[in-house]
């Protein structure tokens, strides 16, 4: 059984259809690159993910469990499924120890003894031991971003969902950002990316799919996809990325 | 006619105890109130954003002195119940303060980003944990110099409940005033109180303003 499995799901906002009966699994461990131009849905495929938005029509599966915003226990399910966002969302209030434990201890998942080890544990694992007792503002962008990986790990998720994570980053901290990534990714993290990262695309993940017009257009291993693609509307997106 | 003397400083003073009490009422009925309007104002039930919103613009259309009259002298016209007067000026005084400061706030709570909810709930945290944690708090410092400008007004504003026979600051110096027939010295001292009790709200404000944003 797939970690992810996706049947034929509809989306629509107003009156556009963004997501146009989406079909998709993703393997426990496998790292999937979902790329396309804007608008195409990946956004909002992955945000049904975890359900921040609920499916028209169709089904989402994660774990065998069918995901909806009613369903009876999104909260258990939202702590093992962990969603990084472009804009971090760090909480500005909370220093960043405070940003990682807060979960963690208000769910029961640890308790105050051992907070502050946790903290330590998943700030060491993205780079950022030294910044535990820093405020959000003070940290640059791409440390922030580390900060709100870090924050999801505290949560033990069994699946990372990345919406655009480097996208409103400056081109020199892009780097650091992927390399936790990189890292996690090597370490059996099951991983569902939206990225512009091509670069990353082909490097990191063992498949990449391809969304055009709400669909999945075409989906494969990176290496045979950018050599490759079958379709013109792909080829034509590679041409424009490089 | 007689000289300005102790006794009527100190009938000031005393006069400030019905300031501080009507002040005090106000708040501890109509901040919990305020809260209510303001969860009520940004939820998701359009039916409730309207009623809240509805009762907010007829309290806050009507004069303080307005809300005052009806429940004073309205009450038994309309309802046929005799109301004691210090049962009339907190009910007014409350719904006046939970229509302020219920818009307050909930100007404070929409100004943190929706993406700040959206951060919590994907961490399964609950609504009443993310709006705990980390909503109330970042809109109470966005909240804090209005609530405490419109304390300011409020203690002003109890001045008024004079006209149903309170005698509280403003009220004492119009009789100090009468008796003494030395208007400027009395409301020019009546004034000072005003200021000496206002002003530490608005120092306290600002420290508490610095302390809640620890980040700078």
């Amino acid at each position: 059984m797939a970690l992810v499995e996706i049947r034929d799901v509809h989306k629509t906002f107003g009156k556009v259809e963004v997501l146009k009966g989406v079909s998709l699994d993703v393997q426990e461990g496998e790292i999937v690159t979902i790329i396309g131009r804007s608008g195409s849905g990946k956004s909002t495929l992955l945000r049904c993910i975890n359900a921040l938005e609920s499916v028209d029509a169709g089904e989402i599966r994660v774990e065998g469990l069918k995901v909806h915003a009613r369903m009876p226990d999104l909260k258990k399910f939202r702590q093992r499924v962990g969603i990084v966002f472009q804009a971090f969302n760090l909480f500005p209030h909370l220093k960043v120890e405070r940003n990682i434990t807060l979960a963690p201890l208000l769910t029961g998942r640890i308790d105050k003894a051992k907070a502050r080890a946790l903290a330590a544990d998943v700030l060491t694992r993205v780079g950022l031991a030294d910044k535990i007792d820093a405020w959000p503002e003070q940290l640059s962008g791409g440390q922030q971003q580390r900060v709100a990986i870090a924050r999801c790990l505290a949560m033990a998720p069994h699946l990372m969902l990345f919406d655009e994570v480097t996208s409103a980053l400056d081109p020199e901290l892009v780097g650091e950002v992927l390399k936790v990534m990189e890292a996690m990714a090597k370490q059996g993290m099951t991983m569902i990316l939206v990225t512009h990262e091509m670069g990353f695309a082909r490097n990191v993940a063992n498949r990449i799919v391809f969304m055009h017009q709400g669909r999945v257009w075409e989906q494969g291993p990176p290496a045979k996809l950018f050599a490759n693609p079958e379709t013109p509307e792909l080829a034509s997106f590679i041409a424009s990325a490089k | 006619m007689r000289s300005f003397s102790l006794i009527d400083f100190v009938s000031l003073f005393a006069a400030l105890r019905w300031t501080v009490a009507l002040v005090a009422l106000a708040l501890a009925f109509g901040a919990p109130l305020a809260l209510g309007l303001a969860l009520g104002r940004i939820s998701r039930f359009a039916g409730l954003r309207w009623a809240m919103a509805a009762c907010i613009q007829v309290i806050q259309s009507v004069p303080l002195l307005g809300l005052l009259f009806f429940f004073y002298f309205g009450m038994p016209v309309f309802l046929g119940i005799q109301v004691p007067a210090l049962i009339a000026v907190t009910v007014a005084y409350t719904l006046y303060t939970a229509a302020f400061l219920g818009e307050i706030w909930r100007g404070g709570l929409e100004a943190v980003k929706q993406a700040q909810w959206e951060a919590g709930a994907c961490l399964g945290l609950s609504a009443w944990q993310q709006f705990r944690h980390i909503i109330a708090p970042q809109a109470l410092r966005l909240s804090l110099p209005p609530t405490v400008g419109f304390l300011v007004q409020l203690i002003k504003g109890t001045s008024l409940a004079s006209i149903l026979g309170f005698v509280e600051l403003a009220r004492a110096g119009q009789v100090v005033s009468a008796a003494t027939f030395q208007p400027l010295l009395t409301y020019a001292l009546v004034a000072a109180i005003y200021f000496a009790l206002c002003l530490p709200l608005t120092l306290w404000s600002r420290s508490l303003e610095a302390r809640l944003d620890g980040s700078r």
